[in-house]
């Protein structure tokens, strides 16, 4: 579905990506883990096109958002990249949820301005989404009105609006206090039993063994290890694995 | 205190005032109505990646800004014509001075407001594949405008009373009628009328501000 080959991508002089890969499969759940400053928010930012890219290849459906060639990056057309990118949908860290429009208005307003948008089946579609995350008394309601946890659970309700192939979350709950966090992981694990493709940067481990079938560990802009839950975290092959494991453990 | 003994003395000052007053309303109002869109405009330009759109409004806020508003004002009605040969109305000179002035402060204000938006409003946009139009008329502008609201108020209410400069250029506004009326009368109880209605103004003002914000208070 998605192929990322070799992604780059540099800070002035400091190398953040250095080539990095990563291949999503329909109904694959891909956790991305790894030290703060390990790159792996910003791969996940590059695969998105909010980081300009430095080099590498990016494909969904076998068609290219961006290639590189001969040491040359080229883009696909305006028209064409939108339709690719939608196909992704992104959950953010800080939510970014729109604070001047209600619930409902968040999660309405990217479908509506579709071609051909029909104002019935988009809020419909939309009141079901929010009764999926458990949110359907707040459509009302203004984001500042909601806990850390709820606003997290309009994000991707909102995301889930457009009908995304794949949804991308960036920490999603690194923002929230602990006893929050529960809440926007059970959406999250609701999502991936209904087999939605996800790709999840986070640093919560349990839900990564839990849920994830494949487990990438970051470090240093590399992918260091690759391969189901109970290889990378419970078994890992590599030192720097193993190390940063063993630091989890320790805290 | 003869005003008060002869209502009718007092009723033809107070007439002659108002009709003062409409100038300066005048004034004020259609300096608002074409300052705040031209504000956004040269805002944009500063904004954009085109250096040569940059420098223009660089030099356009420079100028606008660093210049006292009544030197504009005397320019463009005594020095504009001689330059291009074209005489304006006082009203036309007096109006076109102060949009012109007026948008290089809005054109800053909008900035601010512009650039205070956080950078994860339009990330979320373009992730949900907003077009740049949606994106700022949607998304930014409406958030922008909650805001600017306090700075806008201070400017506009500013601007009531620099409207009483076109007395500069001999319009019979609420300050030129006022002062007429103290040598003539040999009384100050006009300068105190003026101050009243100026206040009057800028009272009513507050107040409709005060009620934006209100109406701007449902979302933080």
């Amino acid at each position: 579905m998605l192929k990322a080959t070799d992604i780059k991508k540099n800070f002035g002089k400091l190398e953040v990506l250095k080539g990095v890969d990563l291949e999503v499969n329909k109904g694959d759940v891909i956790a991305i883990i790894g030290p703060s400053g390990s790159g792996k928010s910003t791969f996940l930012r590059c695969v998105n096109l909010l980081e300009s890219v430095d080099g590498g290849s990016l494909e969904i459906d076998g068609e290219y958002l961006f290639r590189e060639e001969g040491g040359k990056l080229h883009f696909a057309e305006p028209a064409k990249k939108r339709a690719l990118r939608k196909r992704l949908g992104m959950v953010f860290q800080d939510f970014n949820l729109f604070p001047h429009l209600s619930v409902m208005q968040n999660l309405m307003l990217a479908p509506m301005q579709e071609e051909n948008a029909n104002k019935g089946a988009i809020e419909a579609n939309c009141r079901e989404l929010l009764r999926k995350v458990g949110l359907s008394s707040k459509e009302k309601s203004y984001p500042c009105e909601l806990s850390g946890g709820q606003q997290q659970r309009v994000a991707i309700a909102r995301a889930l609006a457009l009908n995304p192939e794949i949804l991308c979350f960036d920490e999603p709950t690194s923002a929230l206090d602990p006893e929050l966090t529960g809440e926007v992981l059970a959406v999250m694990k609701k999502l991936a039993s209904e087999h939605m493709t996800m790709v999840v940067v986070t640093h919560e481990m349990g839900f990564a063994g839990e849920v994830a079938n494949e487990v990438l560990f970051m470090d240093d802009g590399i992918v260091v290890e690759q391969g189901t839950p109970a290889e990378v975290l419970r078994n890992p092959k590599q030192q720097r694995t193993r190390d940063f494991m063993s630091k989890l453990l320790t805290v | 205190m003869e005003y008060f003994q002869d209502l009718n003395k007092l009723g033809s000052l107070l007439s002659e005032m108002l009709s003062g007053t409409l100038v300066n309303i005048e004034v004020w109002a259609f300096t608002l109505l074409f300052a705040l869109p031209l504000g956004l405009l040269i805002c944009q330009m500063r904004l954009s990646k085109n250096k040569v759109l940059i420098g223009i409004s660089k030099i356009y806020i420079f100028y606008f800004r660093g210049t006292p508003l009544m030197l504009q004002l005397l320019f463009m009605f005594f020095g504009v014509p001689l330059i291009i040969g074209v005489t304006f109305s006082r009203e036309l000179a007096a109006i076109l001075a102060f949009i012109l002035n007026y948008a290089a402060y809005f054109a800053e204000i909008y900035r601010g407001g512009i650039q205070s938006i956080p950078k994860g409003q339009y990330e979320a946009a373009h992730v949900l594949g907003l077009s740049n139009r949606v994106t700022f008329t949607k998304i930014i502008l409406p958030q922008v405008v909650k805001r600017i609201l306090p700075p806008m108020g201070n400017e506009t209410i500013t601007l009531v009373k620099d409207t009483a400069l076109v007395y500069a250029i001999a319009m019979s506004d609420l300050l030129k009628e006022a002062k007429i009326a103290v040598l003539r009368e040999v009384s100050i109880m006009p300068f105190i009328i003026a101050a009243v209605f100026f206040l009057v103004m800028t009272g009513l003002l507050t107040k409709l501000l005060a009620y934006m914000e209100r109406k701007f208070a449902y979302y933080r």
